[in-house]
């Protein structure tokens, strides 16, 4: 038998082969040896101008297109290197600098390692994708070099060198290479060009010492950006994890327990001993944190800082439940950090403890109090923070703490480490070091934080930029964007690229046999019009109703059709999708889609022609859907109405024209759809909604007013909420896996615990909740004959026991599940506001591809990347609207600055210390701590099972729940958020 | 973990350093194994596979599987894979669907080329045993069946050869995909991907297998660009055979 060991003399004819083998070990604990093979090559260009060589090997594509070279030919230099310089980083610098590769003042001409990129990648997803994001920005010019496929830079672990090493080795060799590539490369041209220096950049000593042994230009990251133009700005970017662990190992003193392994973790998770889940910090007190997991039916209590162990709001935890005899009841006592721990010291390493005094005292009074009876006193299940199984760190925007400052003067240069509070009071102080702490103050800033230490109290960050003067309008706006992550750079080119070319002339095609009208019924005879807000320019939907000779109508809602200049996967499309919704703000909107399609092209603006896609229903006069019909079509709008014009047209008696019977119709109807749909449960919840009315020229607020509702609000409400549930039905019957669709689970019951109780105990009144149908009734019998807010108040704080509707994709749900518990559905879609959700126009695609107008493309089937969309939407969603209350939060304060208004209120929350009154006229709520009543503090005695605060002292007022209160609205600075805020006092 | 397909566009180079039209390093051997009618060992990089062929032979006695039915010879074909050959040690079962689907294209592939008519009454057995798995496999196996059943001297129209081609992953930013030849184990499980097999390197299709789902304006470049691997994978084979006859006659 011929042996198969494979002859040498077969090998030589493949010298370039390499095999990299190595070993990993799966989730489940298996350990897996992988062989790969690697092919060395030598025509992987190094992309640098200066280099006419690699032209000639530049690789092309299938189609025969040769990627354009890179690296600059006359890069920028320092002191250093006068004559230019491309830059080298490890993984390190990439690790504890990816902000300061993102200016753009500096880092130009970036050579990326593969091996770099690989390490960053096994280290962070995030910054993978930064550093990924960068080398497709044109104007930073960074290159990706696979220095583990060419020949020349290619190393072979040695025996007994540890990966890390290796991998230093071989960036040392890949820098090594790119400079005497390109010295060769400027000789081979002759002139006398500047030969541009190849500089490492690393932070690890080791490296950085061999680097100078061999004669290989090498830099720390410090040290290279001291070089620079604006270091002190710069040196702030940098992470700041790594140099001050440095500083502090010789102190040993660790304030938190260890984490668990996370083997360890994911076994007692499995045994259920342990219990996994998202930690949540509660807004009134900072030393308060819920898990919800599924073992439980409430969530669990984290309380004070050992047991929330380093954890920060919206981290994935694992919890560990503590003995039955430690459970404790949520705490019903305000506790901000800014009043507890006000004079910690930024710098101070000794004499520092976990729990400070005030804390300590702050909780033991709360432990004291007796567990009474009532639902809200009884005892929880509490946890502690065993370990992190990912976090949820981003970046925060804030003010440097006045307090922490040591020398505030602008000019000072010396490094001070100060505190930055952030704006989100649910997270904790960070600590930054800093040079330019005098000139931060009274800014509002970007942080990040790097690391969170067991010896150290405070997390500890970085600076990423200022974002200007606090509470001057660009500042906060960038700020409120930021924190809710809301995406509003302008529209990069790519994306501006996949419009029309036609611009603002695109018109519909006058030729029927136009490619554009194939499929498309022509409905530009219909009598459609637009009902919206005034001033909307970015109309999704058009309506329009006519008899029928049967008696029956026809009714119609046309929707913008987005889908057909928006097309999957291109620019376009990823953009819309990431950013999700279109978010708006009192004096912004921040859009989903370029403002050609938004306010122009899709926009379905009167007295012109444009596609759409319709939802045609016969209904009968009873409002009974006999049957509906999808299209593609082209309408033309025959007028644009705001709600009130509409409602004022529809009163008219004088007014009979076809449009205006219409639209009686359409109200007619709608009225007996509502019907209908309270009829079988569904929920009228109230949220405080306010507007606030801005000067045109100016945008400063003017005046706060309540929002009105007109009949025709709700017209087009029950046609939108129509449409979209007729067309979830469709596209589910068509793509029973892949619909993309909208759920609203049941609350569970516990939610309505406490306000149940505390109707029952102040009033006499029941909540149930065994069905929606249930809830809405019993909702509609809480009615104080003598004070009709208070049915309003109660829906506020019903609302605030649902769940949030989600999207979800239909696969990934039982039937049952697909539920809207508040519309009281079976089913339902996000269809009408293609133009501002994201959602919508998927559903489009979705429907289009049901009626057979067009195939549906590929992402669409698959059901991982559609809930990978959902995720996104679903989040982006919830910030859009955060970032919305934000705004009018701000404006409010704006509009009531320097104001001093008496109004009335009501108490919707107590506390031991305090309690919430809640405003109707300008939708607000604020806290009324005692501190707040008067000087000195007033005693005060909680009766927690009738919900009565009995205050005495330098105060003498009895306060209870649901109360009608006169209050005195001013505002003020508020010193933790710096955010102006409104502040109330009582009368 | 290493990079993952998506870094294609970077610099157009694949997981292990290849550009979009290359082969992986292709070695067969034939005449492995002397006591079989016919044999081969190759390699497609760090697959690996071993073929022996057994016939034609007349029927064997007794039972239904008593040779072809009627004129042609049959041609039955049996693949294994060795409990090692993948990352996680694992046996599959002769039961296994997608073995039997492999074992099907192969006999029907086979059937149409072999000159069955010739060994009426006969059975030709072709016996794959995959000892290492990194990707084409299908292909790998198809190849080495070729040499064996020349190595075996039973008559042929042509080599049948095989490879694998996908689509590359598009970018955010632009549509463009390179089709990629002959896939390695990790571009197997993250692209969408095509088995083609040709008759003597020419464009003849004879075998055609995806599994996933691919943007139909794709196809037709992966197609082409597995033919043109087809026609170098016979090269390379032929290469083989025809080294092996010198040194047999010398
Ligand atoms: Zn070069």
């Amino acid at each position: 038998m011929t042996s198969l060991k494979r002859s040498f003399a077969s090998d030589s004819s493949a010298p370039n082969l390499s095999n990299k083998v190595y070993v990993r070990s799966t989730k489940s604990g298996k350990v897996q040896k992988i062989v790969r093979e690697l092919y060395l090559r030598q025509d992987i260009p190094c992309s640098s101008n200066l280099c006419s060589k690699c032209a000639q090997i530049a690789p092309t594509d299938y189609n025969n297109k040769v990627a354009p070279f890179v690296l600059s030919d006359t890069p920028a230099g320092t002191k250093a290197f006068p004559n230019g310089h491309y830059l080298v980083p490890d993984t390190n610098a990439f690790l504890t600098g990816m902000d300061l590769f993102e200016v753009e003042t500096a880092f130009y001409d970036v050579i990326v390692l593969q091996i770099v990129l690989e390490e960053v990648k096994n280290r962070s997803l995030p910054l993978y994708h930064r550093l990924i994001n960068l080398t497709k920005n044109e104007d930073k010019r960074f290159f990706v070099f696979f220095n583990e496929f060419r020949l020349e830079t290619y190393v072979a672990r040695d025996h007994g060198e540890s990966i890390n090493d290796r991998n230093d080795k071989a960036v040392r060799k890949a820098v090594q290479w790119y400079g005497e590539h390109l010295q060769e490369a400027v000789r081979a041209r002759g002139k006398s060009l500047r030969c541009p220096s190849i500089v490492m950049i690393s932070d690890d000593k080791e490296n950085l010492r061999k680097a100078k042994a061999e004669k290989v230009p090498a830099l720390s990251l410090s040290e290279y950006v001291s070089g620079l133009k604006d270091a002190d700005l710069l040196l702030d970017m940098i992470s700041a994890g790594r140099e001050q662990r440095e500083n502090k190992s010789g102190k040993g003193e660790l304030f938190y327990p260890e984490y668990f392994s996370l083997s360890k973790m994911l076994t007692g998770v499995k045994a259920g001993t342990m219990h996994q889940g998202i930690f949540n910090v509660s807004p009134y007190n900072y030393l308060e944190g819920t898990v919800h997991v599924p073992a439980f039916d409430k969530s669990l209590l984290v309380l004070g800082r050992e047991n929330s162990n380093r954890a920060v709001s919206g981290d994935v935890v694992v919890v560990e439940v503590l003995p039955k005899d430690q459970w404790k009841a949520p705490s019903t006592k305000i506790i901000e950090e800014e009043t507890l721990n006000k004079n910690d010291n930024a710098d101070a390493e000794d004499g520092e403890t976990i729990v400070s005094e005030r804390e300590r005292r702050a909780l033991q009074e709360e432990v004291k109090r007796v567990h009474g009876q009532s639902v809200e006193g009884r005892p929880q299940p509490t946890a502690r923070v065993v370990g992190i199984i990912k976090r949820n760190w981003r970046q925060y925007v804030g003010h440097v703490d006045k307090d922490s400052v040591r020398s505030s003067s602008k000019s000072s240069r010396s490094q001070q480490t100060v505190f930055l509070v952030p704006m989100d009071k649910r997270i904790p102080k960070i600590r930054v070091r800093t040079r330019q702490a005098g000139e931060l103050l009274g800014k509002r800033v970007l942080v990040t934080i790097d690391s969170w230490d067991r010896d150290s109290r405070y997390p500890v960050g970085h600076f990423v930029r200022s974002l200007g003067e606090l509470e001057s309008k660009g500042a906060e706006t960038e700020a409120l964007l930021l924190e809710f992550d809301v995406q509003y750079r302008p529209f990069p080119k790519t994306v501006l690229d996949c419009l029309p070319a036609e611009g603002h002339d695109w018109k519909v095609p006058k030729s029927l046999e136009d490619p554009g009208w194939k499929g498309r019924k022509d409905l530009r005879d219909l009598l459609v019009c637009s009902i919206d807000p005034p001033g909307c320019v970015d109309i999704d939907d058009a309506l329009h109703a006519r008899p029928l000779p049967n008696g029956n109508f026809e009714v119609g809602v046309h929707i913008a059709d987005v889908s057909h200049f928006v097309k999957p996967n291109n620019a376009m499309d990823k953009e819309a999708s990431m950013r999700g919704t279109t978010v708006y703000l009192v004096d912004k909107r921040i859009d989903m889609l370029p403002m050609l399609l938004g306010t122009d092209l899709c926009s379905l603006k009167p007295y012109v022609e444009r596609y759409a896609f319709s939802v045609l229903w016969e209904i009968t006069p009873e409002a009974e859907i006999i049957s509906s019909q999808f299209t593609k079509s082209v309408i033309r709008s025959r007028e644009a109405f705001s709600y009130e014009q509409a409602q004022i047209r529809i009163d008219d008696k004088s007014q009979n024209d076809d449009l205006t019977t219409g639209m009686r119709t359409l109200l007619l109807l709608s009225k007996k759809l509502r019907q209908q749909r309270m009829d079988a449960g569904a929920l009228n919840l109230a949220s405080p909604e306010v507007k606030v009315q801005t000067e045109s020229e100016t945008s400063d607020p003017v005046d706060v007013q309540t929002k009105k509702l007109l009949d025709t609000n709700s017209l087009v409400e029950e046609f939108m909420l129509l449409a979209n549930i007729s067309v979830a039905g469709k596209i589910y019957e068509a793509f029973p896996q892949t619909a993309l669709l909208r759920r609203h689970a049941a609350p569970p019951k516990t939610n309505f615990e406490e306000l149940g109780n505390q109707l029952k105990v102040k009033r006499g009144m029941e909540i149930r909740t065994e069905s929606s149908k249930a809830l809405a009734d019993s909702l509609d019998t809480c009615v104080d004959a003598k004070e009709p807010f208070f049915n309003t108040l109660v829906r506020i704080m019903a609302t605030r026991c649902m769940m949030s509707a989600e999207y979800f994709c239909s696969g990934t749900q039982a039937y049952p599940e697909f539920r809207h518990y508040g519309l009281a559905s079976e089913i339902y879609t996000h269809f009408t506001s293609p133009i501002r959700r994201y959602a919508d126009l998927e559903a489009h695609r979705q429907l289009a591809a049901a009626i057979d107008y067009e195939q549906l493309d590929p992402s669409l089937h698959s059901k991982a990347k559609l809930e990978a969309v959902c995720k996104n939407i679903n989040v982006r969603h919830r910030n859009a609207q955060m970032a919305g209350r934000a705004s009018i939060e701000y404006y409010v304060g704006q509009a009531l600055k320097g104001r001093i208004i008496e109004e009335e209120g009501f108490v919707m929350k107590i506390f031991s210390n305090g309690f919430v009154v809640f405003v109707p006229r300008f939708g607000i709520e604020s806290l009324i701590r005692l501190r707040d009543l008067g000087t000195p503090e007033p005693e005060s005695e909680f009766d927690s099972e009738n919900y009565v605060l009995n205050v005495t002292g330098s105060r003498n007022v009895k306060v209870e729940l649901f109360q009608k209160v006169k209050v005195r609205i001013s505002d003020e600075q508020e010193k933790s958020t710096g955010k102006r805020k409104i502040r109330l006092a009582l009368l | 973990m290493p990079l993952d397909t998506s870094t294609y566009s970077l610099a157009l180079l694949r997981l292990d350093g290849r550009r979009w039209n290359e082969l992986r390093r292709i070695h067969a051997q034939i005449s492995t194994q002397a006591a079989a009618d016919g044999s081969s060992y190759l390699e497609m990089g760090n697959t690996k596979v071993i073929c022996t062929v057994a016939g034609p032979a007349e029927g064997r006695t007794g039972g239904a599987a008593r040779g072809g039915a009627g004129s042609e010879a049959k041609i039955e074909v049996e693949i294994g894979f060795a409990g090692f050959s993948g990352v996680d040690r694992k046996r599959r079962g002769r039961g296994d669907k997608r073995t039997a689907e492999m074992c099907h294209t192969l006999q029907t592939a086979f059937s149409s080329l072999l000159l069955t008519h010739l060994y009426p009454h006969s059975t030709i057995s072709i016996s794959i045993h995959i000892l290492s798995q990194d990707g084409s496999v299908l292909a790998a196996s198809i190849n080495a069946a070729t040499i064996a059943l020349i190595d075996a001297g039973i008559p042929m129209s042509d080599y049948l050869v095989a490879c694998t081609a996908a689509s590359s992953p598009t970018t955010a930013d632009d549509e463009v995909s390179d089709p990629l030849l002959d896939l390695n184990g990790l571009e197997e499980q993250e692209l969408p991907f095509l088995t083609v097999g040709t008759v003597g390197g020419s464009e003849r299709v004879s075998v055609l297998v995806m599994e996933t789902r691919v943007r139909m304006e794709r196809v037709e470049g992966m197609l082409a660009v597995g033919v043109q691997g087809c026609k170098r994978v016979k090269e390379i084979l032929d290469g083989v055979v025809r080294e092996y006859g010198k040194r047999a006659v010398r």
